[in-house]
């Protein structure tokens, strides 16, 4: 009996820690001999593979194409799977962070702006410091999000956080150097959407010996690693040199990651998904999981990418690899939300109790004054080329001042808007690194809109905004519905987030590629311009802004408990999680009007409600009123950089605005240390 | 926007009304049908702005020279000629062109494209606007390019130039399709490609600019595959594989690194095309343009193949 329960055990135990990884691996592993099987079918008929292999015939059409196109997209796939999973693995263990990969981290958004900053911009003599270039873009990003979530109570959700923020900073920075170059757009979009297309063997042969490289210096530190994931203090106790190591595997998984960008564009989620596959499946050793990391992901991208070719067999544009990846990748994230263990950040982690910079008062004054200021200056002051401008009294005046004025007020309330949406969920999240981006209500509204303009052909402003309205609350109901189950709601809302904002990603990749002549009105508008908007619209947001900014103002006593914890709040007798989802519809509502205005994209939510705390907005009331104030002067500065910095050519004001978020974080970090 | 207007500006607005009414007692107005309707100018356009360079070509062709022009500068790069008047205001990008200096411009007709239909309104602030659709899909890009090259003309008060421009153009067109003939032998035809990558190729289909001048000319293209909406076809180097018979053009600019990875990789070596020494190099012209790019594309086409294949 006792021996039959043991017996019982065992095989289970042997099930949840070998099998599983083991036949998921089996499985790909026989998906990618069908694979081979099928692709190399009509020499294995007529026994000619070992010819088609190593030596083709040169006057045979088939056997070249079948050499020189088939074989090394093959080779490429392989490699590429296998090269990005196993960074993925590494970096998961050193960071002991189930989410981190090349791609949240921002290591591939790094990689793909050097990239094509360097491709469009840096003369042919300096093509041979192009790797250096890219391998510097990955580190760097990887550097910032690292700073971002230094010495953060919860680096696991701190990292992952930190990595979106560079990622969609990144990401727009990379649209536009395109935006300028737009002639070079489709072939960048290719490569950048992850192209497996193969013209001969260069590409493999550039890629196989970093790759190898990269993977016997990991492995071989594979070993250490498992020190390292017990934990900083048994490591260095056991005498690891545990900031070495981590540096070093570190720099090994972002140099597979440049080679892999370098050579075949952005391939996501391989890295991010098959590690975290096979730890959920029973992995816990970084040497089996980085072998097995190694042939999964390899099989994997080989499998889809044999997929994606089928699909570009019946014509038309071509389905870039990369962004079909990410597509297969995304819903993967929500599944493994509700595996990987994130426990929500404590607030006291971000007090900044001693850091407040100067007097509330002061403070609130100077911003209203820089606002008035600043609305006077923006609409009578501008760049034409030469110098400054002040708008004298012409009989065009007065439109030329409409015209600016449509715009700067479009900014300004997208401004208080985010800063709204942002203060709600960072105060009912308790976490200062939430923001409408990362709920994914902004992305949700996006795609709506460029799935309507893109594949369904609707061009009218208004129709656009409804269908955008629909998708950011629609998305919001599914939100709503995932988290329904958790205890930790408001995090998962924000994690579920980043699969969002990852799917909307590979469609944008997608619709770019496909072309139509409206792509470049699309990249500006997701980069985030005001250039479309109009007085009725921003009247519109204006009104709901104000609104809801009155509603939650009322709401400031539930809210400043809400920020409490829970577990207080529960104590107190609040019915806490309705109220919470309230806030997070008050949020999204807002996060949603914004993005109709400006695009998805600018920070000054995330940026806006942090700023406003650091500088003595403790109350929900102040805080939100703090955050309304510094978001519309962020947002009012950064229009009338857009509209003038490189006059006539304009860009858009989410862009700007995200740069100075950015850097912002980055300055706050590098002050924290 | 219409609030605030009529709040702060009854005035003007009035005045403004007054004005147009004036005028329009003056002369006979022009009626161009464009897609927003019937456009109404009451006098031919002088003062012209153009937001896509097929526009901007085709009305410095017509003698007159554009007022505000979008993306001179890759305009010289892409289209190369006709070349850009000596002045102009240069309006920023095609996608969202500066309104303040088009204003500034001055212009008494915006001629603009569908695709920035959600700025229309506010061009048409500055002045009328006719709104023109180059490339729909369905119908071969000359075929278009000719009726706005005529629409053009039309709104500039240039109809005879444009006649003058136009003449024998059908006959011309006939004759360098004879000399291509005469030059490459009559049972070939021509593929116009062009590269993104050195593995990824686009092929011009029938409908698009350079395929509808080429059946104009009598030589048609050979690749009848898949289009996407701007008319081309695109893949792998192994979509040329079935018209490897045929000759094969392309066109510049390409950047040289990927033209020599390209001409110099075993799958391009295969091709019947290169081992039969029938691949040509076209100069700069623009595949995307109005009237005078595609005569353009002709002349320089049969100058091409007249010269002798790539070496």
């Amino acid at each position: 009996m006792s021996n039959a329960v043991l017996h019982g055990s065992v095989k289970s135990g042997f099930l949840d820690t070998l099998s599983i990884p083991a036949i998921l691996t089996g499985i790909l592993g026989l998906l990618t001999l069908a694979v081979l099987v099928i692709d190399f079918w009509p020499y294995l008929a007529n026994g000619q593979v070992p010819q088609a292999m190593f030596s083709p015939d040169e006057t045979d059409f088939d056997q070249i194409l079948f050499h020189y196109s088939t074989l090394p997209r093959l080779a490429m796939a392989f490699l590429c799977g296998a090269g990005l999973a196993l960074a993925g693995a590494a970096i998961q263990t050193v960071l002991r962070n189930p989410l981190a990969s090349p791609t949240t981290l921002g290591v591939g958004a790094g990689v793909e702006f050097a990239l094509t900053l360097f491709v469009l911009l840096a003369p042919a003599s300096l093509a041979m410091f192009q790797e250096a270039f890219a391998l510097a873009g990955g580190l760097i990003a990887l550097a910032a999000v690292y700073l971002i979530a230094a010495n953060r109570g919860n680096a696991t959700l701190w990292l992952i956080l930190a990595g979106m923020i560079v990622n969609l900073l990144l990401q727009s920075g990379s649209q536009i150097i395109l935006l300028f170059n737009e002639q070079y757009l489709q072939s960048i979009f290719m490569w950048g959407a992850g192209d497996l297309a193969q013209n001969g063997w260069e590409d493999t042969q550039f890629v196989w010996p970093r790759v190898l490289i990269g993977m016997i210096a990991i492995l071989a530190l594979s070993r250490p690693l498992d020190l390292l994931a017990l934990g900083d203090d048994t490591a260095s106790s056991l005498g690891a040199k545990v900031t070495v190591l981590r540096l070093l595997i570190l720099g090994l998984a972002v140099f597979i990651t440049a080679s892999v960008i370098s050579a075949a564009g952005m391939i996501g989620f391989v890295g991010l998904a098959i590690p975290a596959a096979l730890r959920i499946a029973g992995l816990s050793r970084s040497r089996d999981l980085m072998v097995y990391s190694v042939f999964t992901g390899g099989f994997a991208l080989l499998v889809i990418d044999f997929l994606v070719r089928q699909f570009n067999e019946f014509g038309g544009d071509p389905l870039p690899t990369g962004a079909a990846t990410a597509l297969f990748g995304a819903p993967f994230i929500i599944f493994m939300l509700r595996k990987a263990r994130i426990m929500p950040g404590s607030q006291s982690d971000d007090q900044h109790s001693d850091q407040q910079i100067v007097s509330k008062t002061a403070l609130s004054i100077a911003l209203a004054v820089s606002l008035v200021i600043g609305v006077v200056f923006s609409l009578f002051v501008s760049l034409d080329g030469h110098g400054f401008v002040v708008l004298g009294w012409k009989d065009s005046s007065l439109d030329i001042l409409i015209g600016r004025s449509e715009r700067t007020f479009a900014a300004m309330i997208c401004g208080a808007a985010l800063a709204v949406s942002g203060t709600l969920i960072q105060r009912v999240g308790r976490n200062p690194l939430a923001s409408p981006e990362i709920t994914g209500v902004s992305s949700a509204t996006a795609l709506a809109m460029i799935m309507a303009l893109a594949i369904f052909g609707f061009g009218q402003r208004a129709e656009l905004m409804v269908i955008g309205a629909a998708g950011g609350i629609a998305s919001l109901l599914v939100l709503l519905a995932l988290c329904r189950k958790f205890t930790h709601a408001p995090h998962y809302m924000l994690l579920n987030g980043l699969a969002m904002t990852a799917i909307l990603g590979a469609i944008v990749r997608i619709v770019l590629t496909r072309g139509g002549t409206q792509t470049s009105m699309l990249m500006s508008w997701l980069a985030g311009t005001t250039y479309f908007t109009n007085m009725d619209e921003v009247m519109i947001v204006a009104g709901i802004t104000g609104v809801l900014l009155v509603v939650a103002i009322a709401l400031r006593r539930p809210l400043e408990l809400a920020s409490l914890g829970t577990d207080q709040s529960v104590s107190l007798g609040l019915g806490i999680s309705g109220f919470q989802f309230a806030m997070m519809l008050l949020a999204a509502i807002l996060a949603a009007s914004a993005t109709l205005l400006v695009g998805p994209l600018s920070f000054v939510g995330l940026m806006a409600p942090h700023l406003a705390r650091v500088a003595g907005y403790r109350l929900a009331g102040g805080h939100l009123l703090g955050a309304v104030l510094i978001g519309v002067n962020v947002m009012m500065v950064a229009e009338w950089l857009a509209r003038n910095m490189i006059y006539p050519a304009q860009l858009p004001t989410g862009l700007i605005a995200a740069l100075i978020g950015t850097g912002y974080f980055l300055i706050l970090a590098s002050r924290k240390r | 926007m219409n609030i605030l207007r009529a709040l702060v500006c009854p005035v003007l607005l009035c005045a403004a009304l007054v004005g147009a009414h004036a005028s329009t007692a003056i002369a006979d107005p022009i009626e161009i049908e464009h897609e927003r309707g019937t456009l109404r100018l009451d006098a031919p356009a002088t003062r012209v702005a153009t937001i896509n360079w097929a526009f901007t070509e085709s009305v410095i062709a017509l003698g007159l020279d554009p007022v505000a022009i979008a993306d001179p500068q890759d305009y010289v790069d892409w289209v190369a000629k006709p070349d850009l008047p000596d002045s102009f205001v240069d309006l920023g990008q095609r996608s969202s062109p500066n309104l303040e200096a088009l204003r500034a411009a001055k212009p008494d007709l915006i001629i603009s494209v569908p695709d920035l239909g959600m700025s229309y309104e506010k061009l048409a602030e500055i002045a009328p606007v006719l709104e023109l659709q180059l490339f729909d899909g369905n119908r071969p890009a000359f075929e278009t390019a000719r009726e706005v090259f005529g629409k053009i003309a039309k709104a500039t008060g240039r109809e005879a130039e444009a006649k003058a421009y136009l003449t024998d153009i059908d006959q011309e067109l006939i004759k360098y399709g004879d000399r291509i003939k005469t030059a490459i032998g009559p049972d070939q035809t021509i593929n116009v490609v062009f590269f993104f990558d050195e593995s990824n190729v686009g092929i011009f289909a029938d409908i698009s600019l350079p395929g509808s001048v080429m059946t104009a000319m009598g030589v048609p293209v050979a690749y009848d595959g898949e289009v996407n909406k701007w008319g081309f076809g695109r893949g792998g180097l192994e979509i040329l594989a079935p018209y490897a018979k045929e000759t094969l053009v392309y066109t510049n600019p390409v950047p040289d690194v990927v033209l020599d990875k390209l001409l110099n990789s075993p799958i391009w070596k295969v091709m019947d095309f290169t081992r039969n020494n029938r691949v040509y190099e076209l100069p700069v012209v623009w595949a995307y343009g109005g009237v005078p790019s595609g005569l353009r594309f002709a002349k320089l086409l049969t100058e091409t193949i007249e010269n002798g294949p790539q070496q």
